[in-house]
């Protein structure tokens, strides 16, 4: 296969050394990201009393914070496209810092929605959009580990800040709480400073083959001297939605959201009306989220065994079959011990689809699509995330039947449904994408044998080449052993 | 109050049974039937004030007790917790008597001081102090804090027999407390990141000069065998 000229200048993913040290980053990004929107609701009660305003209104807080995470997602893909990884999520570090420093003196609700859900939620989306697209520079081979490991972050911090966040408030009242918050996320910037940006290596006789390198990323990414349609389209990628195996994505994902997050808002409230007293009930959470932790690297493990890592989109949608499975299996049972087994079964599952759900992502798009791939992901599935708990738990079905058993059939049918329609359409997204590559690529006369780890190798650089030979004409291309 | 007792196998047809307060006994002993194959005590008892709430058990014989516990609503989950506010700010602390039990006539507010309880005029220092109160819920609004502010704040529901109180704790502390660890962690954020930028530019410098010796190094290897081979070649 003969690579095109200028893909030589594109780097190699490293796949270890300095990376591991990225996902370290990574993983203390995501897991701010990820944790703080649930973590601050401890204070919720105190800023309720003093503000004399009702729950509803303060619980707006997390949902505009995690509303802002994810409708920021097209701002930063075009800012980490432009300026890489480093400077966005120090810029979201920053950003943090200043939205909880603002939020400690606010006198008003109004205030806290500003501050915390809107600068916060633009921080935090800076973070996880630019920690994930770095994670996709430095790995291939061992990508889906690393994906693993660095989601796993969003459990560790969650468990980390909970017990945090009450020494806090009991010590220096919710003012001074977020101070420190503030404080501790400016180590966002710390996690920022490690993410070296990849760099083409310096040769000078290269100089000129580097220039055009420059235009290319130019016309690509940079240009804002151009007309506003293109500018808007830089913004939102739409060219993505002609991508077949993006499409069949973002349907299965938005299924997911939609019936995910419901089943936690409501377990607590599920467990207490079956007559278990509201610790224990509280303590179910707390076992989803042990369990989570573990399973999410286990999960990017095995995602990169030879035998899944070639077709990892079977096993996203095996996950979402499990988790599914696993809520309709909940409206089945009742009990303490039934409710305990669901919940490590719904955490396995849960980690599970978040192991993968960006890894599969990068499988899709490659790492030259996937900041603007993840930014239109990310603005898009806003909606079911927000919709879900809502219309699952008060608007639809619990105030109608006053039974929360219907809650989990419904998010339990509505994940079964899209892991189901995920498994069918990836087995016809494969076959079509072995089909166009004999097309392209006919096989040689004399077949080399290569060894095990080198084929997946070589079949995941092929399908990336595939993948980016379509739309882009610079393509990824890795020295083959 | 009525107490019903089954009895037990032996089932006498008359069984004494009496009340008491407080662990003492009050109005004279009763002589119970056995009705339906049980016994029947009714007490009737005036409530004339709070020396009329307590303890009342009612006897059987010598075999069996129950008992009634006659008291004012008590407040559910009050604040164990201190709620911390700053000097200067102005804190809300707030009591609630929850739905079903019967709403207080009034509120008040006290303010412990040493083993004592100072009742609180809002209408005396209405810059400092503010009180709302509404059905089953009141909030004390102390406004200006202090050091001296700080301590126990009892609030009272009152009713006709007795008052209901409910404790909480205040503290006020400066704002230099929470700032302290603020400039900790962000003077250990600048170094962290100066100590990891300052790496990296040393690495750097490092490979770019170790390139250039080796190249340098492969430059002078090939000059001198060459002048080597021209020596030989002389000789």
């Amino acid at each position: 296969m003969a690579p095109a000229p200028e893909a030589e200048l594109v780097v190699r993913p490293l796949d270890g050394g300095w990376g591991w040290v990225v996902v370290l980053g990574a993983f203390i990004s995501i897991g701010f990201s990820y944790a703080l929107p649930k973590a601050i609701t401890v204070f919720f009660h105190e800023i309720q009393e003093e503000f004399t305003i009702s729950y509803s209104d303060i619980a707006w807080i997390s949902s505009i914070m995690l509303a802002a995470m994810y409708a920021g997602g097209p701002v930063s893909s075009l800012l980490v496209t432009t300026y890489g990884s480093r400077p966005v999520v120090i810029l979201g570090g920053v950003m943090c810092w200043v939205s909880m420093v603002t939020a400690s003196f606010g006198n008003s609700i109004i205030h806290l929605y500003i501050c915390i859900g809107v600068i916060g939620g633009f921080g935090l989306s800076f973070n996880l959009n630019a920690s994930l697209t770095i994670i996709s520079k430095y790995f291939l081979a061992k990508r889906p580990l690393a994906n693993g490991i660095a989601m796993a972050g969003s459990p560790v911090f969650l468990c980390l800040l909970a017990p945090l966040n009450q020494y806090l408030l009991s010590n220096f009242g919710w003012r001074g709480s977020f101070l420190i918050l503030g404080a501790m996320l400016l180590n966002c910037c710390v996690a920022g400073s490690l993410m070296r940006p990849v760099t083409p290596p310096r040769n000078p006789s290269k100089a000129v083959s580097q220039k055009k390198l420059e235009e290319q990323t130019d016309v690509y990414g940079t240009s804002l001297k151009r007309n506003c349609m293109k500018n808007f389209r830089k913004f939102l990628d739409f060219s993505l939605f002609k991508d077949r195996g993006f499409v069949i994505y973002l349907i299965g994902s938005l299924m997911f959201f939609f019936g995910a997050y419901a089943p936690i808002v409501f377990l607590t409230a599920y467990a207490v009306k079956q007559g278990i007293e509201e610790y224990s009930a509280a303590y179910l959470l707390s076992i989803m989220g042990f369990v989570d932790m573990f399973a999410r690297p286990g999960t990017g493990l095995l995602a990169n065994t030879k035998w899944i890592r070639p077709r990892v989109q079977y096993f996203l949608s095996f996950a979402m079959v499990f988790t599914g499975s696993c809520h309709l299996m909940c409206s089945l049972g009742t009990g303490y011990v039934f409710l305990v087994v669901y919940t490590v079964l719904f955490g396995i599952g849960f980690g599970m689809m978040f192991g993968l759900i960006f890894e599969c992502l990068m499988d899709l798009m490659g790492s030259q699509r996937f900041p603007s791939a993840v930014g239109l992901v990310t603005i898009i599935e806003c909606c079911p995330m927000l919709l879900g708990p809502p219309a699952a738990g008060k608007g639809a079905l619990v105030d109608i039947t006053g039974d929360y058993k219907y809650l989990f059939i419904m998010c339990g049918s509505v994940i079964l449904t899209g892991g189901v329609f995920l498994f069918v359409m990836n087995m016809y997204n494969y076959h079509m994408l072995d089909k166009e590559r004999l097309k392209e690529h006919p096989p040689p006369e004399a077949t080399v044998e290569q060894t095990a780890p080198e084929a997946i190798d070589e079949t995941a650089t092929q399908a990336e080449q595939m993948k980016t030979c379509k739309d882009d004409p610079r393509p990824e291309s890795f020295e083959t052993p | 109050m009525e107490c019903t007792w089954t009895g037990n196998q032996n089932k006498l047809p008359n069984i004494t049974g009496y009340w008491k307060k407080d662990g003492n006994e009050i109005d004279s002993r009763l002589t119970v039937p056995l009705e339906n194959e049980q016994y029947n005590l009714k007490g009737v008892f005036d409530i004339v004030g709070e020396e009329s709430l307590g303890n009342y058990s009612c006897v059987f014989g010598s075999e069996a007790k129950i008992e009634f516990v006659l008291a004012a609503p008590q407040m559910g989950e009050v604040r164990d917790k201190p709620i911390v506010s700053y000097a200067g700010d102005s804190v809300v602390i707030a009591c609630k008597m929850e739905e079903p039990k019967p709403k207080p006539s009034t509120w008040h507010w006290y303010k412990a001081n040493g083993t004592d309880k100072a009742l609180i005029d809002a209408a005396a220092e209405p810059h400092r102090y503010q009180i709302h109160s509404e059905g089953g819920k009141s909030t004390l609004t102390v406004r200006n804090l202090t050091q001296a502010d700080a301590g126990f704040y009892y609030c009272g529901a009152v009713y006709l027999i007795s008052t209901s109180l409910g404790r909480l704790e205040v503290r006020v502390i400066t704002f230099l407390e929470p700032l302290k660890p603020f400039i900790a962690i962000v003077v250990e954020v600048l170094v962290l990141v100066a100590v990891i930028l300052l790496y990296e530019r040393k690495s750097k410098k490092k490979s770019i000069t170790g390139s250039q010796k080796t190249k340098k190094e492969k430059r002078e290897n090939s000059g001198g065998e060459e002048s080597s081979s021209v020596r030989q070649r002389k000789v």
